[in-house]
């Protein structure tokens, strides 16, 4: 008699020792892939729009306006005196530190104003001063509050929220003008 | 007297079963935080150079537009016209109320289409903007 022989079925097994390798390789695709570059810019809050008809003119006084000029051959006005961009932030401090303890309807304004053909890099240098002058009182004034840098500051705390309050950063883009052809 | 050389008992042996698990865990982690819909930037720009600069911590609010050197604006993945910018950003903010502008602009760029991207932002009122700009060293 013939003996049927029960076929004998292999091990059903899947070979596991090469997926560690091939994790791997996908791993390092992802790590290649992957942009952790977090936008670094300088943030402002625009003005709401509002129809030319019904625009009003709002009249600030002049100890509060810091008016800020930059035409388009790079010249910078700053209250009618002519100045250069690293200037500004060193002639904006004393103005913002001379008003933190002033309330909120008479702090400093800065009003930054550009010509239509002014270069955008000009403009942003001279936002960076403006900023860094904010930035500046900040930190001085925590330092000597707490004796903690700005850096250091946590966001949320109540600390930054004091200074958010004495020292706020308000700048206003002026309302752009009609071009006189 | 026999000298027996000391070794210790254990295997010597790096136990690698719990790799392919390590490294899954691994995978997993950069393909949640990898966010590979990057938009095809259709212009060319530099970005400008400042100092005070701040970082935009939420990422997801964060919607850009660019302009390069040669005028042209981009929003999401096409080239459009200024009088568009409204319309786009403004059904961006219906979507996305506390959304973000990152304005990406070319630093030979004049401060003229920069102005009119605004005066477009303001009606549309997406508010909330940011100069993107590298860190000068």
């Amino acid at each position: 008699m013939v003996q049927i022989k029960k076929r004998k079925i292999p091990d059903a097994e899947i070979p596991t020792s090469s997926m560690a390798d091939i994790s791997f390789l996908l791993l390092l695709f992802f790590l290649v892939s992957t942009v952790i570059d977090v936008d670094t810019g300088i943030g402002l809050v625009l003005p709401e729009y509002i129809p030319p008809a019904q625009q009003q003119f709002v009249p600030i006084s002049k100890d509060r306006l810091a008016a800020l000029l930059i035409n388009e051959n790079g010249d910078v006005l700053l209250n009618n005196e002519v100045i250069s961009i690293p200037q500004i932030s060193k002639t904006l401090q004393p103005r913002i530190e001379s008003k933190i303890d002033q309330p909120a309807n008479k702090k400093l304004v800065v009003s930054v104003k550009t010509d239509r053909k002014t270069s955008y890099n000009l403009f942003i240098q001279a936002l960076d001063q403006v900023k860094q002058a904010y930035f500046n009182v900040r930190n001085e004034y925590s330092l000597q509050h707490w004796g903690k840098r700005l850096v250091d500051l946590d966001e949320r705390s109540g600390e930054m929220k004091e200074l958010k309050e004495k020292i706020p950063i308000t700048i206003s883009i002026a309302e752009p003008e009609s071009v006189k052809k | 007297m026999k000298f027996e050389k000391k070794r210790a008992n254990t295997k010597q042996s790096i136990p690698t079963a719990s790799l392919p698990d390590i490294v899954f865990m691994l995978l997993l982690f950069f393909m949640v935080t990898t966010t590979l819909r990057e938009v095809d930037v259709l212009v060319q720009f530099r970005l400008p150079e400042a100092k005070a600069i701040e970082k935009i911590e939420n990422k997801r609010l964060v919607s850009y537009i660019w302009v390069g050197r040669d005028g042209r604006i981009q929003v999401n993945d096409s080239i459009v016209k200024l009088n568009d910018i409204e319309k786009i950003m403004y059904s961006k903010r219906v979507a996305l109320p506390n959304v973000i502008v990152s304005l990406r602009i070319d630093k030979g760029s004049e401060m003229g289409i920069v102005t009119d991207i605004q005066q477009e932002l303001r009606k549309a009122s997406c508010l909330r903007i940011n100069y993107s700009t590298l860190l000068k060293l």
